[in-house]
């Protein structure tokens, strides 16, 4: 059961890898906030899919 | 010194017992994983240095894309039409097969040279890396044509980042490969979040309606930085197919492909062309554009996505320079007196810090992979040869293995004399493999033919009278 919702949190964190940067592009928010929700979900899919990993 | 060469050879084959024997059928792996193999193999911090070069060597916009559409086609097909069809068929790795036909000494020779291609290649990793350390510690990277190191900070940076890798290497090189697997699909996906964000700076409109204007006027713009040669539609192409030469047509992934249920799983390796040797490609170019054309792949990752930007140019680097240290350290192993696999790992990577002190192992990273490409291909050729050509003229195959020779002549005379001629083709040196692959193939099959001295008896039917 944790290995799903580790797996479900990384593919959302990966996926908002994609998302903050197309966010930035339609000027949704400044180059600073881009650049740490970026850094933020980038930990988050290391976090999460090193655990997931781990389990697997 | 024969007692001495026979020493090397048994050490080597100790090295490579485990995958002696052929792949049993039961062992055959499914498309998903040579497709998830590909995908996480080809991105690496290279392609940081790749793409921005095309950007700097004055790459038009329409040729980039059809350069890497159709050069990453030709790769695929050489994995598909090429590799897997002799991994499918022998089940064996590249070592064993070369071993039957050029005898244990040329593979000794074979293994070396790798080594050194390894050393390098993971050299220029580690001075990518320091790229992106040293804005960080806002140590300045070397210009463009620079050969040698500018500064001692430089010197230190990278010999410290050498050193970190080096001993990562040695202390935990399988649990930091499992880890390599992680991060893949997250560098895949800052390569792209660094383009899109950096598009704007570009000016680029947010409907994208100015998008292939400003593609072809500010990033792949056909005019090249000062000191840097023009490349064309047929450049892009060449060095996206023979990019990964001693892969496809080299043969070195029949350790790969001996897995594979069929050759045209070879097909699968569009999985790691396409997304990372032509999006990411792309990506770089468009990075490199966003900071006036700088080649500093650390200050272009950091502008483009910030420290997460910073970790991607690190952690892509060092992915990469990881097995390809612990490679070289395979590789030298046999050539060393019982040393420790420990051991040549660390003298493997004292000299690939060393080198990557040297700001042109990055710096003229698309000459190096074309020579490394070069260097093995004349191998292939000759495998090749043996594989289809012989059986087909009634030329017996695996001479040097029946025949207990160390060394096969024909094979060392075709690679020396191959490399040779290549090196004095006059014209540039992206497209000199390919002659040179023939020339190889061809004589090695008439020197076969010329002075083989043991042919196949083919009986014929006796005719009817």
């Amino acid at each position: 059961m944790l290995r799903k919702w580790l797996r479900l949190f990384a593919v959302l964190c990966l996926a908002g890898c994609l998302a903050v940067p197309v966010l930035y592009f339609m000027g949704s928010f400044d180059a600073v906030t881009y650049k740490g929700l970026l850094l933020a979900v980038s930990i988050g899919w290391f976090v999460f899919a090193t655990a997931w990993a781990a389990r697997s | 010194m024969p007692s001495k060469l026979s020493q090397i050879v048994s050490k080597m084959d100790q090295l490579y017992e485990y995958d002696r024997e052929a792949v049993s059928q039961n062992k055959l792996k499914p498309w998903t994983q040579f497709a998830g193999l590909f995908a996480g193999e080809h991105v690496a911090g290279t392609e940081f240095v790749i793409g921005a070069f095309f950007v700097l060597h004055g790459v038009r916009a329409v040729d980039l894309l059809v350069g890497l559409l159709v050069g990453n086609l030709l790769a695929v097909l050489s994995w598909t039409l090429v590799c897997a069809p002799i991994a499918t068929r022998t089940r064996l790795t590249l070592y064993w097969y070369v071993r039957k036909i050029t005898g244990p000494g040329l593979t000794a020779v074979y293994n070396v040279a790798n080594a050194i291609l390894y050393c390098i290649l993971a050299g220029a990793m580690i001075a990518v890396a320091a790229t992106a350390v040293g804005l960080a510690l806002g140590i300045p990277t070397p210009a463009l044509t620079d050969v040698f190191p500018n500064s001692v900070a430089w010197v230190l940076l990278t010999f410290s980042i050498g050193l970190t890798f080096l001993v990562l290497a040695i202390l935990g090189f399988e649990k930091l490969s499992r880890f390599a697997e992680v991060c893949s699909p997250w560098m895949f996906t800052i390569f792209i979040a660094g383009a899109v964000a950096m598009l704007p700076v570009l000016g680029v409109h947010r409907n994208l309606d100015n998008f292939w204007e400003i593609a072809q006027s500010r990033i792949w713009t056909g005019v090249p930085t000062p000191g840097q040669e023009q490349f064309n539609v047929w450049h892009v192409t060449f060095f996206a197919w023979f990019c990964n030469l001693a892969m496809h047509i080299g043969l070195s992934d029949m350790a790969l492909f001996r897995y594979a249920r069929h050759w045209s799983f070879g097909l699968f390796s569009a999985f790691g062309m396409y997304p990372g040797h032509m999006l990411a490609w792309m990506c770089s170019g468009i990075m490199v554009a966003g900071v006036n054309r700088q080649m500093d792949p650390g200050l272009m990752a950091f502008e483009a996505a910030g420290f997460a930007g910073l970790m991607a140019v690190m952690l892509a680097s060092w992915t990469t320079a990881n097995p390809t240290l612990y490679r070289a350290g395979l590789a030298l192993q046999c050539v060393t007196p019982n040393w420790p696999r420990w051991k040549t790992t660390l003298i493997a990577g004292l000299i690939t810090t060393v080198l990557s002190c040297f700001p042109v192992v990055f710096m003229k990273l698309l000459d190096y992979v074309a020579i490394y490409g070069l260097v093995l291909m004349p191998v292939g050729a000759i495998v090749f040869a043996e594989h289809w050509v012989f059986p087909k003229l009634g030329l017996a195959q695996y001479r040097a293995e029946k025949q207990g020779w160390t060394f096969n002549w024909a094979a060392l005379a075709v690679w020396i004399g191959t490399l040779a001629l290549c090196f004095v083709m006059p014209f540039h040196l992206f497209f000199r493999w390919l002659p040179g692959y023939f020339i190889a193939l061809v004589s090695y099959t008439l020197l076969n033919l010329t002075f083989g001295r043991e042919r196949i008896v083919r009986k014929e039917p006796a005719k009817a009278a």
